[in-house]
């Protein structure tokens, strides 16, 4: 799984063989996701190596910690990111925190958007550490509202957005939409496209010199 | 072996420990069977059956000589025949017992107990003192295997080498849940616990299994086998010996089985990264190991959301399941593996539930048999929930956690987590089924109409279109290691929203003339052979 950040080598020594054991590695870990938040960088190995410390050394686990790992996950939605760090918490299923984010990652799955928006103003202060949450967020909803939608009235849209006015103009316009009165269309790729495909076989030639060799011999 | 009935049987142990006057290390020797050898001063062969010394001769002659074509005989056949004949409800005799007819062997007697404690776990119940003493006796095998001055001259069978990592791995996960578990136990066997940390450690048990990959080099090796190069070279003095290439590779298999059991499915498979999974693999020979691989690696790809991954994983090991079946059914074995293929078949009635994708037509048929209502009732909406409930609970693994807690504070059991973080995925998915066949019918449809149809409001369903478009792409191994894949659509059914206006296309598939053709030359042919022949 490729991270979207090159990957220091120092943090690959660490995620190869058996250094992913050695508690000492810890802070260092700790350190490289703390960048992430900070860059807005994205390396889910690295943090579920992280992780994984933790649940073999209960001891050094760090709560603030856990909560970025998670917050970070949800950057990554469709992918299964945040699942696969909660394989690795399950003695931090009822932390606080982590049942909120776990709420918010379940309105965001569910495609909740408007309810995501005023859900995540009362939980500010969890996402806190990570520059830019909202803008990665509003990155993963695009995506989907740009795999479903060819044309969406614009309303709608900035509900999903949690964007107004200007804000949303700019929004429309980096993301390549035509903006038209109240309309936003989107434009064709191939997920947006719903064409029918006739899945044809593809036979080649030589596949068949076989049987035509043996239907010589007769 | 697998004997997965073990919580109840732990309660007997812990009755039967608490029973006792006082915990003493001569425990196992209250055993109806060794009082009389006590009693009688003799040589404690004397009440050991003529069979079982003649096999225990025969079994010690041939460790020695490196037969491991006898052996796998003796290991497979014979010992289990015996198991059954003398020692159904009682260990067999303790090697101290036995020590006389092998010459004191210190090599065979660590193998031969090791035999010893997999009887007891398999058909009697383990206590405390017998987990210490069968974890302390793989220690003294694995020191002597990989820490003795250079290579051992020591030739196992396949079918054993897989067993003892196996084994050894059951038990350590018999062991976690076992300690878990602190509610029943007495004051004695919590400080004892506590006072041996290091025993049945995640940390020692991951040790063993990277020695193993270690000593033998055998990724080194795999690599070189996959890309070309000098194999004894990548191989080193250990890995060349077969003892040690087969060890190393089980133990990849175990490393795979051991991060699933504790929630890592990223590094099970990143454990897999050179090990091609086809028929030619070396875990292809020891049927066992076979289906444990496929197991784990379609039930990671499972946890992963990758459920058209998973389902090729499980349709694979099924078809060549059913293709081999007259060759395993008569192997002590049979029961483990029909009970792991239903497993499997559940798994993939849940995948294909989620994800419907054409199946080996064998495959499917086996599957309607034994789930097929399961099916449908899942892909009905809310009330297939419990369904998929049970089904998980009844095919996954052992959950264990990684590190004790021995304070007594209540701990989430994993398995629980695990299955309410499916559970709640499976229910943000629960109605697509029904609205897939609603939109099949149609080409374009307002979303205010179909969400009539659908007794929806309007809203919920465009939400639900937007997770069905997020649901109907998975990451697909297209090439590579197992963790590769591209983002690629899974279903047959696509739509797009143009404002308030769904329009749907389904992909089809062609007819396939090919195989048509092929099969009705051959039957041409059959005709024209059968009529020559009466000519």
């Amino acid at each position: 799984m490729a991270a979207s950040v090159e990957r220091p080598q120092t943090i690959q020594t660490m995620i190869d063989g058996v250094e992913r054991y050695n508690p000492e590695n810890t802070e260092v870990l700790e350190e490289y996701l703390a960048g992430q938040c900070k860059n807005g960088e994205y390396d889910l190995v690295a943090n579920l190596v992280l992780l994984k410390l933790y649940q073999f050394n209960p001891q050094l686990s760090k709560v603030p910690v856990i909560v970025n790992v998670l917050a970070k996950s949800l950057t990554a939605i469709p992918k299964p990111d945040y699942n696969l760090c909660m394989y690795l918490l399950t003695d931090y299923v009822d932390v606080d925190e982590v049942k909120r984010l776990t709420h918010l990652q379940q309105l965001l799955e569910q495609s909740r958007y408007a309810e995501f928006w005023s859900t995540l103003e009362k939980d500010k202060e969890l996402v806190k550490d990570i520059v830019g949450f909202e803008d990665a967020i509003r990155q993963v909803i695009a995506h989907v509202v740009s795999m479903s939608y060819q044309t969406i009235a614009a309303s709608v849209l900035e509900s999903y957005l949690a964007l107004k006015g200007d804000a949303f103009k700019q929004y429309c316009e980096k993301q390549e939409w035509q903006l038209s009165g109240s309309t936003v269309s989107i434009p064709i790729n191939k997920d947006n496209e719903a064409k029918t495909v006739v899945v044809r076989e593809n036979i080649k030639f030589e596949q068949f010199t076989k049987v035509i060799g043996h239907s010589n011999e007769m | 072996m697998y004997n997965d009935a073990f919580e109840e049987d732990d309660l007997v142990a812990e009755v039967e420990l608490v029973a006792q006057a006082r915990y003493s290390r001569n425990a196992d020797l209250e055993d109806g069977f060794n009082d009389e050898v006590v009693v009688n001063q003799q040589p404690a062969a004397v009440q050991i059956p003529d069979g079982v010394r003649n096999f225990i001769s025969f079994f010690y002659r041939n460790v020695l000589e490196n037969n491991v074509y006898e052996l796998h005989n003796v290991y497979d056949t014979s010992f289990n025949k015996l198991t059954d004949k003398y020692y159904t409800k009682q260990p067999w005799p303790e090697a101290e017992l036995i020590a006389p007819l092998v010459n004191n062997d210190e090599v065979f007697l660590t193998l031969y107990r090791e035999l010893y404690y997999r009887h007891i776990y398999g058909r009697l119940t383990p206590t405390l003192e017998h987990r210490f003493r069968s974890y302390e006796n793989y220690c003294d095998l694995f020191n002597y295997i990989l820490n003795s001055e250079g290579p051992v001259n020591l030739e196992l069978p396949n079918q054993w080498l897989w067993d003892i990592i196996d084994e050894f791995i059951y038990q350590f996960q018999s062991f976690s849940n076992y300690r878990d578990r602190l509610k029943n136990k007495s004051e004695e066997e919590i400080a004892l616990l506590r006072d041996n940390p290091q025993i049945w450690s995640t940390y020692s048990v991951l040790n063993v299994l990277y020695s193993f990959i270690q000593k033998s080099r055998i990724n080194e090796q795999l690599l070189v086998s996959k890309k070309g190069g000098d194999m004894m070279e990548a191989a080193g003095e250990y890995g060349a010996r077969p003892l040690y290439k087969n060890l190393g590779y089980f133990s990849i298999i175990g490393l795979l089985r051991v991060n699933c059991l504790m929630g890592d499915f990223v590094l099970a498979l990143k454990m897999m990264d050179n090990v091609v999974l086809n028929k030619k693999a070396l875990f292809a020979r020891v049927t066992a190991c076979h289906v444990t691989a496929y197991y784990y690696v379609g039930f990671a790809y499972m946890m992963m959301r990758r459920y058209a991954d998973a389902i090729k994983a499980f349709s694979n090991v099924l078809s060549f399941l059913q293709r081999t079946k007259p060759y395993h059914s008569r192997s002590y074995q049979s029961e483990q593996l029909a009970r792991k293929s239903d497993q499997m078949y559940a798994l993939l009635a849940m995948c294909i539930a989620l994800c419907p994708t054409r199946l080996d037509e064998n495959i499917h048929s086996q599957l309607r048999e034994k789930y097929g209502e399961h099916i449908s009732k899942m892909q009905k909406g809310v009330e297939g929930i419990p369904i998929f409930e049970e089904l998980f609970q009844h095919a996954c693994p052992k959950f264990i956690s990684a590190s004790g807690r021995l304070d007594g504070t209540p701990r989430a059991d994993p398995y629980q987590t695990y299955m309410k973080i499916f559970v709640t995925d499976i229910q943000n998915q629960i109605k697509l089924p029904t609205l897939r066949s609603f939109m099949k019918l149609y080409t374009t449809m307002g979303v205010d109409k179909l969400a009539k149809f659908l007794e929806m409001d309007p809203e919920e369903l465009k939400m639900q279109l937007l997770v069905f478009k997020q649901k109907s792409r998975q990451i697909k191994w297209v090439s590579g290691d197992l963790l590769d894949g591209e983002y690629l659509p899974t279903s047959d059914l696509d739509f797009c929203l143009k404002q308030d206006v769904v329009h749907i296309a389904e992909s089809k598939v062609g007819r396939r003339y090919a195989d048509w053709f092929l099969r009705n030359i051959n039957r041409c042919e059959d005709i024209v052979a059968s009529l020559e022949q009466r000519a």
